[in-house]
């Protein structure tokens, strides 16, 4: 019986906690034979491509240690390789069951990819799937950044219906010009930040430590790029905006 | 997806646009932002003797959460301070038909509106001691 679409295909950013123990590439019973897959993602007695599993995260599937700093040519390689392996082009005559598992890891293996490729997706990635075990991960929201934000809109709004070549349009041209620069240098700032932290969650993993030590370490600098995260989309958001109206 | 009418409807004509300012007496503010999109939403109630008699927004993000704070302040407006912490982010998606993307804009509202009661209870607070 072929497997309905949508249900392997929904492919969300949640996850099963108690799922993770069984993270793996393929299940581990084949579909069609029943019997033990030990290829990596076909099984060897039948020979048929196998359903890469919903709960494995994005990391996992790419082969990929829950790190933030990737090594882009191994990423690509790695999904290029598995492209190669799950494309539906090369399931045209095959089992319509086989069809379906094809677009779906395809279409796994695609998002994987996509969101591992970016660094900051890969962080907020990474932020969600860690979330669950770190309490008020959520902020408290900027007040200082929205009072600036609020009025630096209200001065974009000044500026719309100003005539632009007028002396004082010139000058909110001029004004909203240096909001534009401060703004991308503290974008810069928070991003150079973000590596820092990037660099530190790594290291913290690498020496995979279980004390109390390590998990309010941990805690600490999930908040802390959650914060910085969050206050570079209000950043972005409005640099954007002020790109869109001034140049 | 389309929006509703009643989101096209408070997008194009926007109720009770605007700004208190946060010093002035009953004035409460709530400002909140949605870190996934960048939304960022500023509500503000004037209250006298309990009762919420005015109310202002400003947004800056998508039409749903634009729409969410235009409602969110026509339904303030005569309130109590009580009946106000009623007002519930599904009423909101209710009202405007808001679709299951959309639903984080009425919480956004939601939580301006708890926001700009607090701000005021804090204030109110100061003043007695």
């Amino acid at each position: 019986m072929p497997v309905p679409l949508e249900a392997v295909m929904d492919h969300t950013h949640t996850h099963n906690p108690s799922g993770r123990r069984e993270l793996q590439m393929a299940r581990s019973m084949c579909w069609h034979c029943s019997s033990e897959v030990t290829g990596e993602y076909f099984c060897e007695r039948c020979v048929k491509v196998q359903p890469v599993s919903k709960d494995v995260d994005y990391f996992t599937c790419l082969g990929f240690p829950r790190r933030l700093s990737i090594d882009q040519q191994r990423l690509e390689a790695k999904f290029y390789e598995m492209s190669r392996a799950f494309h539906p082009d090369f399931f045209q005559g095959k089992t319509p069951e086989e069809q379906t598992i094809s677009l779906a890891n395809s279409a796994l293996l695609n998002t994987a990819y996509r969101t591992l490729r970016d660094p900051i997706q890969r962080a907020e990635y990474l932020l969600d799937l860690e979330a669950g075990a770190v309490k008020e991960i959520r902020t408290t929201p900027p007040a200082d950044l929205f009072e600036e934000i609020l009025e630096l809109q209200d001065t974009l709004e000044e500026y719309r219906s100003a005539d632009r070549t007028s002396a004082a349009g010139q000058q909110l041209r001029t004004k909203l010009q240096d909001e534009q620069q401060t703004l991308e240098r503290r974008k810069t700032d928070m991003e150079t930040h973000l590596q820092r932290l990037f660099a530190e969650w790594d290291a913290l993993q690498d020496r995979g430590e279980a004390t109390d030590a390590a998990r309010a370490t941990r805690d600490k600098i999930l908040k802390q790029m959650r914060e910085i995260l969050s206050n570079r989309t209000y950043v972005k958001n409005i640099v954007n905006d002020l790109v869109a109206t001034i140049s | 997806m389309a929006y509703s009418d009643k989101v096209v409807d408070h997008f194009n004509n926007p109720r009770n646009m605007g700004s208190f300012k946060k010093d002035e007496e009953g004035v409460g503010t709530g400002m909140v932002g949605a870190p996934e999109c960048g939304d960022v939403m500023k509500l503000q109630i004037k209250v006298q003797d309990d009762t919420i008699v005015d109310a202002k927004f400003k947004t800056f993000g998508c039409g749903s959460a634009i729409a969410s704070s235009s409602l969110a302040t026509e339904w303030l407006k005569g309130k109590t301070i009580e009946e106000a912490q009623k007002i519930k982010n599904t009423d909101i998606v209710q009202e405007l038909n808001l679709p299951p993307v959309k639903i984080h804009c009425s919480v956004l509202a939601e939580d301006a509106i708890k926001a700009a009661l607090a701000d005021y209870q804090k204030k109110a607070d100061e003043k007695t001691k």
